[in-house]
């Protein structure tokens, strides 16, 4: 790391040992209507020669008479002035239109008013503050339709991303990321410091131009590149420190003892044990400048990153690269960007967090300190309640157990654009990323849990596992820009190659001798190499992924206020089969600024907006169109092994699709802002793994093409002026989305998911999806509020006078389940607030969602009060009912989650300290969670998207989430 | 620039300040300590004396993936229907959702997980034959193997479901009434045997099957002892009695196999012997040896289906069936699960001195490997100890943690994997002595017929012979000696018995002779399969 960092100072400095060209002094002013522009560029046009402007807008440079002097600042309209024989140069900068803003949309940009889809761009300076480990987190929130949830905000687990509800169901339900370019660019190398934009494209319109992997939509990145002028250099430190937030309400020792737990003795309270007062440094550098027609921006940044829960963090280094220049008389500009990352990940145990809360509160953590003749030797000194199900130390679980992982991403891209002529431009974008991850699981032979600590016999057992995934990108295409009278087409036509591939090993050893040693880099110490059958191995690499794309685009201007944009892209997979490889992707969109006819008074734009779109989904997996086979042993090995079916073989599979149709108004003020979209999309021949009649197939499983869901949606976000100008400002802005997500045609007429699992809860099913109606139904037999001997009574749902709340038979008519929650939220709400004054800024932001319920796990399993658990802890919410006695799954355990909560409060001051040096200096103070309104007696309200992976199964809040925690942050920013 | 250099070097030492390391060589790879192992304690059993190497071990290892001998399939749908055994809601334990509960009460649904997995499986592992018949490149006598596995499994589905689709290489036929699926099980294992049918006067030397004896495979003895569970069952399935023919082929097997009762001549190591407790037998002898983790060789065993801790897992009764903490008796590798105990009423009909009743339950007071008490504390009473009891208290919803008998007929060794190393008898002549006894029995109208045969085994397990026998004391003896051999759900059936009450079983439907085809199987198979009369 030390090498890197050094190597990009290295790099800074033989960039700027540019020469520095001799010539006549010119000074002048730079200023806009409201006075001095502070940090405007002036550049020699052509040379690497230029400067910016001081605090009253003031510059010197050295520049010829026959000289061309370039002015530019960000969000102003660039202007050249000749020098000749001027020695004073005063210019007056005009602000760009905002509807001029150009938003990149893939292949190039549009300006904002000439865009007829559903997109928006949200700059760094709306982006979340505070400390933010992960790109997508700079997003929470801020755009209408997106959803980004990190549950417990794990720091190693990464947030479940949806754009507009659900779009499919066996492919990747997560929008596509393209960063600078580069199509499926791996978000977690970029940090979060390092961007300076991010567009989403949010209807399969604007989407349709990434084809196949656009259908759940496309989050495009743009990072900061360097401004030719004087080297500018940046720093911002960060200090955090985090806390458990919420948790589930658990007995104290003493409220255990009194409801007759069994007492082991001791008072602990296991989750003090096993969380922390985390700790983080958060370290950026960046340098960016350039000359001329050269321009670059290099960037460190350092993490170092604790959880809440012990042994969880990570620390990473980044660095990135982006370099800008223009040659053969600017014909041909050459940009290239790298970065890599170097992260080290303690992912510990969250089932720490899951067997604290529930491990006998009068247990020892330590053997010494056992009620009874313990030997403590045999499992590393810890106190273990042994003979009982599903119940280990978590002391023991989260300091005597390693699970750690290496990741290292490194990616560049080259693009290259070429002037052919005054209209013709012709790209050619390379790029290649690769990402290794190692992990090293340990579990150490004193450990019980997974340990084997109780064995004499197997004692231990390490696990090495690698993987690496490559991914190529070649991209050829050509734009035609033309302008026939007032109007204007843009024509942008290509090639695309897209070329992924994963591989992964791992070995597992165990049986290790005694002896206080990591194993975990010894393995060959392990008898199970002794031993028959138990070294595990495996290695696999998936078969090449690819994907090539022709595509057409056409942006037309019809008499500067009637904009049409359409496109085609026809696109192949090798995931398909023979004769279905092939899919095309067609948009069109219609849009016109009503106001141009309307004419009303302080209205700037009212914009009205009709597109239409088709885009597909690559499902994941592999070879899915094929048998496939697994391999097993004759007893004992020593006699070879046949294969034998696990998939039967489906040459009819073919692209899912999704079309979407979008409706949306732009209405903008001086002072206000609105944006409302309307949306219904189809996605359908979603792609499952479903099972099928092993009589026909030769087995009971194959990928089908099997069903179709429709989502619709509104999407609102307004932003207003409270107050503007005097020094203060003050801006508001709330983003609104509703999304309805309807099965229309799938597998069965029901099916039921989200098996709740051990102990005593297998085969019980706590989500329903019937065709017709919307996802995510939690369905449960419905509690009337009273209990006899111990069990609840069920409400006769279905009035035939007969209680039928068998599971098995939970899909029949004559059983008594309702609908009792459903797992997404009717709407979510996002609410900032931003207020300068002076020197100082407050940014408060609130978010909620509202209107979804989850399944509290933790209270179906140990809430009631059954004989075995007075060895556990009892759950103990304002729910629970003493009088229960019999653990069985009912709307009991359902509960509303609507939440509200202000999720992140910046404080910032700018010091002025008027130092030749500093250009500017901010210290800020945040809040994450700051606090958190909601009746949902789990850890975290936030809606959960999907269940191990199923995402037609939201709303369940399992055992092995994450809690949640308040993080204060300080940090400081200096610009030189 | 300068100055910039020196900016540049400030922050450069201000970020590094948390990144410096001093430079000690730490050798984690390596040891760098002493210390001293002890050797390997646990050399496992040799489950298997030898294998076979020919082209259908995947096809003969599919019967593991059924749930031959483990949780959650074949034996359990069998086993816990019957009276033999259940799987109790103990507390916040094993509700899952009544899936247990309904099979044992006869109030299953056709959306039964374990049933629903019983079928898939059952067809998976005929998919697997018929994949080696098409791909294996047999002879004549693995061909007719195959095919009289595939007939066995169909038999299996026959025997559950009744009304089948029988899959050969060909495909699938339609659904087929019991009547004729019996005819197609019955007409394939006649023509692997080379004969028309079964009689006493048979000739087998045109079979492609052969007499040798390799007990993971198939030879004429054990499509015999296939044939005569079918024809003992065959009143059930068509309505019409095969007893005659029942009676040719067990008798057949008796008469011209070299097979001979595991009788006290017949001793293996005892593989739960503790060296700290000397009650601990040193063998097992008889009975027990033929359920041994070293049974591959046993006399008694005409085909069984193999089981390896390490390379054929599937059997696992002692995580199904004990507590918890009798991990520590056993020091097995991983805790069991406390689910399936034996019933009450079951375990009392075997008398004392029965070796079966030593052999097949595990109950009173448990120690540890060391000999110490276990304990469980979660259990309901003051004293933590464990000892099984042979008395439930209730099936739901709070049985004791302790109560029942527990499953320990296939015995445990001691540090145990989570698979077992046992072998799983489908065709044991122990069986047959009492498939032939009865068939006798019911072809003369006289009970007193099976006496001789009954009483062979009863000799065996040390009990003294029974005087006069009816059909009741028959089933009672047979349910005795055939514990966990998934045969009591068909021999209730067949003795007009399954719709009896016992304990907390009242249901007495009278369609419930046969369980409901799968709801998921009805839906996939667009038509081609329709539910049971009833369901």
């Amino acid at each position: 790391m030390k090498i890197m960092l050094l190597k990009s100072f290295l790099l800074v400095g033989a960039i700027m040992c540019f020469g520095l060209a001799k010539a006549q002094t010119v000074s002048g002013n730079v200023s806009d209507d409201n006075g001095p522009l502070l940090g405007a560029s002036v550049v020699v046009k052509g040379t690497a020669n230029g400067t910016t402007a001081d605090f009253d807008g003031n510059f010197t440079i050295q520049a010829g008479s026959g000289d061309t002097l370039v002015f530019s600042y960000v969000g102003y309209t660039a202007q050249e002035v000749a020098v000749g024989n001027q020695t004073t140069i005063n210019v007056v900068m005009v602000a760009n239109n905002e509807l001029d803003e150009v938003i990149v949309t893939g292949y190039g940009g549009q300006k904002e008013k000439e865009i007829t889809s559903a997109v928006v761009s949200v700059g760094e300076e709306e982006f979340n503050q505070g400390q933010v480990n992960d790109p997508s987190q700079l997003l929470q929130g801020k755009v209408a339709g997106l959803q980004i949830y990190n549950k417990g905000g794990n720091p190693n687990a990464g947030a479940q991303i949806r754009l507009r509800g659900l779009s499919t169901v066996g492919a990747n339900a997560s929008p596509l990321v393209v960063i600078d370019g580069v199509i499926g660019a791996s978000l977690s190398n970029v940090d979060p410091n390092d961007i300076a934009n991010i567009s989403v494209l949010k209807d399969a319109s604007a989407a349709a131009i990434y084809g196949s992997r656009g259908s759940s939509g496309v989050i495009l990145v743009t990072t900061k590149s360097g401004v030719a002028g004087e080297t500018k250099i940046s720093y911002n430190v960060q200090y955090s420190s985090a806390e458990r937030l919420n948790t589930i309400d658990v007995m104290s020792a003493d409220e255990f003892r009194a409801a007759g737990g069994r007492d082991l003795g001791a008072t602990t309270s296991w989750l003090d044990e096993v969380t922390r007062t985390a700790a983080t440094k958060i370290h950026n550098v960046s340098m960016s400048g350039g000359n001329g027609s050269t321009s670059y921006r290099v960037s460190a940044n350092y993490r170092d990153v604790e959880g809440i829960l012990v042994n969880n963090g990570f620390t990473q280094m980044n660095a990135r690269l982006n370099f800008s220049t223009r040659t053969l008389n600017d014909k041909l500009k050459i940009e290239f960007s790298s970065s890599f990352t170097d992260r080290n990940q303690q992912n510990g145990f969250s089932e720490a967090l899951r067997y604290a809360t529930l491990y006998n509160p009068t247990a020892p953590v330590l053997a010494e300190n056992a009620p009874y003749a313990f030997n403590g030797d045999q499992f590393g000194g810890y106190f273990e309640t042994l003979g009982l199900f599903d119940s280990f130390n978590p002391v023991s679980i989260a300091n005597q157990n390693i699970n750690d992982g290496k990741k290292v991403e490194y990616n560049y891209s080259a693009n290259f654009t070429y002037s052919l002529t005054d209209d013709i431009d012709v790209h050619f974008n390379a790029a290649n990323q690769l990402s290794k991850y190692g992990n090293r699981l340990y579990y150490r032979g004193t450990s019980l849990w997974n340990g084997g600590a109780a064995s004499p016999s197997r004692k231990g057992s390490a696990t090495l596992y690698n993987d690496e995934y490559t991914f190529r990108l070649y991209e050829a295409y050509a734009t035609w820009n033309k302008s026939f009278g007032n109007s204007n087409l843009v024509l942008t036509g290509g090639y695309s190659y897209q070329k992924q591939n994963f591989n992964s090993h791992s070995v597992t050893v165990g049986d290790f001798p005694t002896g206080d040693f990591d194993y975990i880099n010894a393995i060959e110490l392990g008898q199970d190499l002794l031993n028959q059958g138990f070294v595990g191995a495996n290695s696999d690499m998936a078969p090449d992924n690819e994907i090539e794309a022709y595509f057409l685009r056409a942006n037309l201007t019809i008499g500067d206020n009637l904009f049409v944009n359409a496109s085609v892209r026809r696109e192949g997979s090798t995931k398909f089969g023979e004769g279905n490889k092939y899919g095309t992707f067609p948009a069109i969109g219609l849009g016109t600024d009503l106001n141009k006819y309307l004419n009303l008074e302080g209205v700037n734009q009212l914009k009205a907006r009709l597109s239409y779109g088709v885009t597909g989904n690559v499902p994941a997996g592999n070879g899915l169109s094929q048998e496939v086979r697994g391999f097993g042993w004759a007893g004992g090995g020593t006699s070879g092994g046949n294969t034998f079916l696990v998939r039967a073989a489906n040459p009819d599979l073919k692209w899912e699709e999704k079309s979407e149709i979008n409706f949306g108004l732009d209405f903008n003020t001086d002072r206000l802002s609105a944006s409302l979209d309307i949306y219904e999309q189809t996605s359908s021949d979603f792609i499952l793994d479903r099972q099928v009649d092993a009589t026909v197939y030769g087995f009971d499983r194959r990928f089908e093409n099997a069903g179709q869901v429709t989502s619709k949606g509104v999407e609102l976000a307004v932003n207003y002026d409270l107050v503007k100008g005097d020094g203060v400002n003050y801006n508001t802005g709330i983003v609104w989305s509703r999304n309805q997500t309807i099965l229309d045609d799938y597998v069965s007429e029901q099916e039921r998911f989200a098996n709740l699992g051990a102990p005593g809860q297998n085969d019980t099913y706590a989500i329903r999806v019937k065709v017709g109606e919307e996802i995510g139904q939690i369905y449960a037999p419905v509690w009337d509020g009273t209990v006899t001997n111990g069990s609840q009574n069920f409400v006769d749902v279905n009035g035939d006078g007969v209680i039928n709340t068998n599971q098995a038979n939970m899909l029949n008519d004559d059983a008594d389940f309702a609908v009792v929650g459903r797992g997404t939220p009717d709407f979510e709400l996002g609410w900032t607030n931003q207020i300068t004054f002076g020197e100082w800024s407050i940014n408060a932001f609130f978010r909620g969602a509202f209107g979804h319920s989850l399944v509290n796990t933790f209270r179906v399993f140990y809430e009631p009060r059954v004989g075995s658990q007075k060895s556990y802890n009892y759950i103990n919410t304002e729910l629970a009912n003493p009088e229960i006695t019999n653990a069985q799954f009912s709307s009991l355990y359902v509960e509303k989650a609507d939440f509200f909560k202000l999720d992140n409060l910046t404080v910032a001051r700018n010091l002025n300290l008027n130092s030749s040096l500093i250009d500017r200096a901010t210290l800020s103070l945040n809040v994450q969670n700051a606090f958190v309104l909601t009746k949902y007696t789990g850890s975290d309200p936030e809606p959960s998207l999907s269940d191990n992976g199923n995402v037609l199964a939201p709303g369940m809040d399992r055992r092995n989430n994450f809690y949640s925690a308040r993080t204060f942050t300080v940090g400081l920013n200096i610009n030189f | 620039m300068k100055t910039f250099n020196k900016i540049l070097l400030g922050i450069g030492l201000v970020s590094l300040t948390y990144s410096c390391t001093d430079l000690e060589e730490d050798l984690v790879g390596d040891l760098t300590t002493d210390f001293t192992v002890d050797g390997v304690t646990n050399q496992s059993f040799s489950g298997s004396a030898f294998t076979v190497s020919d082209g259908l071990t995947s096809a003969f290892g599919a019967l593991r993936g059924t749930g031959t001998a483990g949780h959650g399939g074949y034996f359990s749908v069998q086993s816990v229907s019957s009276d033999e055994m259940a799987v109790t809601q103990k507390g916040g334990d094993w509700y899952d959702g009544g899936i247990w509960l309904d099979i044992h009460r006869h109030t299953q649904t056709a959306a039964n997980g374990p049933i629903k997995d019983t079928w898939n499986g059952g067809y998976n592992a005929i998919a697997q034959v018929n994949n080696s018949i098409e791909n294996g490149n047999l002879d004549a006598n693995l061909t007719a193997q195959a095919k009289v596995l595939r007939a066995y499994l169909h038999w299996r589905l026959l025997d559950l479901y009744g009304r089948i689709r029988y899959v050969d290489e060909n495909g699938a036929s339609a659904q087929l009434s019991r009547s004729a699926g019996f005819a197609r099980i019955e007409g394939e294992i006649l023509s692997a045997l080379g004969v028309a049918s079964v009689s006493a006067a048979m000739d087998l030397s045109g079979s492609a099957l052969t007499k040798g004896d390799v007990k993971y495979r198939i030879n004429q003895f054990a499509a015999l002892g296939i044939l005569a569970k079918l024809y003992l069952n065959a009143e059930v399935y068509t309505g019409t009695a095969r007893w005659q023919e029942a009676h040719d082929a067990a008798d057949y097997i008796i008469s011209n196999g070299s097979y001979r009762l595991s009788d006290s001549s017949v001793s293996v190591p005892n593989p739960s012997k503790r060296p700290a407790v000397s009650s601990d037998a040193e063998s097992l002898t008889g009975y027990a040896a033929v359920f041994s983790p070293a049974n591959y060789d046993n006399p008694e065993i005409i085909w069984s289906v193999e089981y390896d801790e390490a390379t054929a897992g599937g059997m696992n009764f002692h995580q199904m069936s004990l507590h918890y903490a009798s991990q520590f008796t056993y020091l097995f590798q991983d805790q069991p699960w406390n689910g399936y105990s034996a019933l009450e009423e079951f375990y009392n009909s075997y008398e004392d001195g029965d070796a079966r009743k030593d052999a097949n339950f595990i109950i009173g007071a448990q120690t540890d490997f060391g000999g110490s008490v276990v304990v469980d504390l979660a259990s309901d009473t003051q004293d933590p100890a464990i000892t099984y009891s042979a008395s439930i208290n209730e099936l739901e919803p709070n049985a004791g943690r302790t109560d029942g008998a527990r499953l320990g007929k296939f015995s445990f060794k001691n540090f145990a994997r989570p698979d077992l190393d046992n072998d799983y008898p489908i065709v044991r002549l122990g069986d047959v002595y009492l498939m032939r006894a009865e068939a006798k029995a019911r072809v003369a109208g006289d009970w007193s017929m099976a006496a001789a045969d009954v009483n062979t085994v009863r000799a065996r397990a040390g009990v003294s012979a029974l005087g006069s026998i009816t059909a009741d004391s028959f089933l009672a003896e047979r349910g005795r000696e055939m514990f966990m051999e998934s045969s009591r759900r068909s021999d209730l059936i067949r003795f007009g018995k399954w719709n009896s009450t016992w304990w907390e079983k009242t249901n007495s439907d009278a369609y419930r002779i046969v369980m409901p085809i799968p709801a998921d199987a009805i839906q996939n198979s667009n038509g081609a399969l329709t539910q049971n009369q009833g369901y």
